[in-house]
């Protein structure tokens, strides 16, 4: 009896899944435009990318994918989740693709359709102002560092702390943003990110972090993030031809002025990441 | 800690409380169909909403939530936070709910409802009229407890995205850079919110007695 | 999405370590929350008007607001008026002083199931507080105070899991951690689940024994 209600359980769950798939096989760009809204992703602790300024959502993405939802006719729903969410959620189908943005990487281009870079996200140090124990990237040796959960400045940071005399205590935060409050508290002499973010989050604060230059890891660059399956695949196409075209007429590097004070040389694409 | 600031708090705590006060009015009657399981004395019926009880007394509230919004579609179901968030909390308060029901039901005197059985009710009839509004009455504190753990456990939901009180204090907090007023007025509109909730509870709870004497 | 254990069956030695810090934390948590819920239960009973209002004013707030934000105050907050934690000592103030609270509670409950007559007849054989409170009051409210307890530990250990948030490395980070990195999402969040669900079931039983024990110990003596 049991035996027969599990079978036809079973029998139900397989329908759903085939006319779920079923269900999935259409191009998402033309399911956007049909529908008047394209889904897209992040995590609000990222300034100067996505940040939350007093209740309202802000930065570099936002501005990018109004401009984006604008040429494309659409209206962009954001769905907000803290960065280790973000990438399952991609692959479960919960928006169409990913703003993060995230660092172009070999195990990424392995999984993910990356776009064109928006950013450079080579990885440096943010430290406490007025901190002497600290004047160059490898003073972190042996010391606690903070650094976001989930992310490719984790991985590059691992791999540095393994080149160093001492190995540096890796802290994992849900966000940044945590990283850096905790940087104030001083449980944490650094915080490991791309140079964009710190540099803003040292202006911003004015006066209580500074950044360590030079950048401790390898030249990387900043893309948005998608899935790989030909349903896809125009999304990303005209996301990449969007990117290259405001590289073209200077819209990214007003954006760039407006949210880094200074622009970034992006190449078009990154074929083969140094990381 | 500026007025503006506290506003949004205020908003957020809106959607605290709309989420929090679906899932529990969801989870009660969830909670009274796996009593009524629970009491049929079948095991087709018994041993699933036992399973059922278990496993969602048994998973952190964090990792269900996880598991509803990006494992569902692995199976073809693929809900927006809201409703990953209100499942979530609704199932997991229904195993709670359901396990202070099966008290209250264990005590309803047997007289009752061998009484109920010579007047000729039929068992469902025994249960919606006789059994289970005793077992309610008997377990209505517990019950108001229930809502007040639902309401904080709402403190996770954003992790599919809902934007209530713990959220957007800590977007606050970073912004602002004052983590002691940020979190401290969050902690005082759970904390007002809460405390209505257990006065209201005690209230209908006396008129609850009140219509039984 | 494809389902490969193989993944994380890689990294058990590490699963392994985060399982240690949330069980070790969770059972100081609740031990400890055990012996100060007991400590602040007596101090109402017994303190006068003014301790057991501001007590259970302390123990209202504690149980009113999510442990999440409670974290977040002793974890972001403490540094600013000079209370700088490390995650781990943190975590274990934290949920030691949210399990107290509910603790608390249960014995207060316990207290008022423990009949005046048995008091006062301690007090006329001549026994001293303590003694009445050792002999008689506990003994008899173990029962009683027995089901509510492992619930409560149940709840506590689920709680744990927040602890994540301020980079505490116990189970739910460590194994989410594993899950980010090698892109096993599913996996992860899986065996999150069953490991939870398998303690827990297992703190239930353990639980049911104890009190059935308990309860023969009890009435073999009556």
């Amino acid at each position: 009896m049991l035996k027969r209600q599990l079978m036809k359980a079973a029998a139900i769950g397989a329908l759903l899944l085939t006319s779920s798939l079923a269900a999935h096989a259409e191009d998402v760009l033309a399911k956007a435009k049909a529908a008047g809204v394209l889904k897209v992703g992040t995590e609000t602790a990222f300034a100067p990318f996505d940040f939350i300024d007093a209740g309202e959502h802000k930065g570099l993405n936002v501005d990018f994918f109004e401009a984006l939802g604008k040429d494309l006719g659409v209206k962009i729903e954001w769905v907000e989740l803290p960065w280790d969410s973000v990438l399952p959620s991609l692959e479960a189908g919960k928006f169409d693709v990913v703003a993060g943005p995230a660092t172009i990487t070999k195990a990424r281009i392995a999984r993910y359709r990356m776009s064109a870079p928006v950013a450079e996200a080579s990885v440096a140090i943010l430290k406490k102002a007025g901190d002497t124990s600290i004047t160059k990237p490898a003073d972190i040796a042996g010391k606690a560092v903070g650094v976001g959960k989930a992310t490719a400045q984790l991985a590059q940071l691992q791999e540095y702390s393994a080149t160093l005399s001492e190995k540096v205590t890796v802290r994992e935060y849900v966000s940044f943003n945590d990283a850096y409050a905790d940087l104030a508290t001083g449980r944490v002499v650094a915080v490991a990110n791309s140079l964009p973010n710190i540099a803003f989050v040292a202006k911003q604060r004015n006066g209580a972090f500074e950044v360590v230059t030079p950048a401790f890891g390898k030249k990387t660059y900043f893309g948005f993030i998608g899935t790989k399956d030909d349903d896809h695949k125009a999304l990303l196409d005209y996301i990449d031809n969007e990117i290259i075209a405001m590289k073209k007429d200077g819209r990214l590097a007003k954006l760039q002025e407006k949210w880094f004070g200074t622009t970034f040389d992006t190449p078009d694409s990154v074929p083969d990441p140094a990381f | 800690m500026t007025l503006k600031l506290f506003t949004l708090l205020l908003e957020a705590a809106l959607s605290t409380l709309g989420i929090s006060l679906v899932s529990i009015a969801i989870g009660f009657v969830i909670a009274m169909l796996l009593s009524a399981a629970l009491l049929s004395g079948k095991s087709v019926y018994i041993l699933p909403a036992r399973l059922f009880i278990s496993f969602f007394r048994g998973v952190p509230l964090l990792v269900q939530l996880l598991l509803i919004y990006t494992l569902l579609p692995v199976i073809g179901i693929n809900v927006p936070g809201i409703v990953a968030a209100i499942i979530g909390l609704s199932l997991c308060t229904a195993a709670y709910q359901a396990e202070n029901l099966r008290g209250g039901f264990a005590s309803v005197p047997r007289g009752l409802i061998e009484a109920a059985d010579v007047a000729g009710f039929t068992g469902a009839q025994t249960f919606a009229r006789i059994r289970a509004p005793i077992a309610i009455r008997l377990t209505f504190p517990a019950l108001v407890n229930e809502a007040i753990m639902i309401l904080k456990s709402s403190s996770l939901v954003s992790v599919v995205g809902i934007i209530e009180i713990t959220k957007m204090a800590q977007d606050l907090a970073s912004s602002t850079y004052q983590p002691i007023p940020i979190f401290a007025s969050a902690a005082l509109i759970y904390f007002v919110i809460n405390s209505a909730i257990a006065l209201l509870g005690r209230y209908a709870e006396r008129s609850l007695k009140g219509a039984s004497a | 999405m494809m389902f490969d254990p193989q993944v994380i069956i890689e990294k058990l030695p590490e699963i392994g370590s985060g399982l240690f810090v949330t069980l070790w934390l969770w059972i100081a948590g609740v031990l400890g929350g055990v012996v100060a819920g007991f400590v602040v239960a007596t101090a109402r009973r017994f303190g006068g008007k003014i301790v057991n209002a501001v007590l259970g004013t302390i123990v209202e707030m504690l149980r009113g607001t999510p442990f999440l934000i409670q974290i977040f105050l002793l974890y972001y907050g403490g540094p600013f008026v000079g209370l700088m934690l490390d995650p781990i000592p943190c975590g274990l103030i934290g949920l030691t002083v949210y399990s107290a609270a509910y603790y608390s509670e249960v014995f207060r409950a316990g207290y008022a199931s423990v009949p005046v007559g048995h008091v006062e007849a301690a007090e006329c054989l001549g026994m001293t507080r303590s003694q009445t409170i050792s002999r008689i009051q506990i003994p008899e409210m173990a029962l009683i105070v027995l089901p509510p307890s492992i619930n409560l530990a149940i709840i506590l250990l689920k709680e744990s899991a927040v602890l994540s948030i301020i980079t505490v490395p116990e189970l739910t980070a460590t194994v989410s951690a594993i899950g980010s990195q090698q892109y096993a999402f599913l996996e992860a969040i899986f065996i999150l689940a069953i490991v939870y669900w398998v303690i827990v079931e297992l703190t239930d039983r353990l639980g049911r024994m104890a009190e059935n024990r308990l309860s023969r110990l009890r009435f073999s003596k009556a």
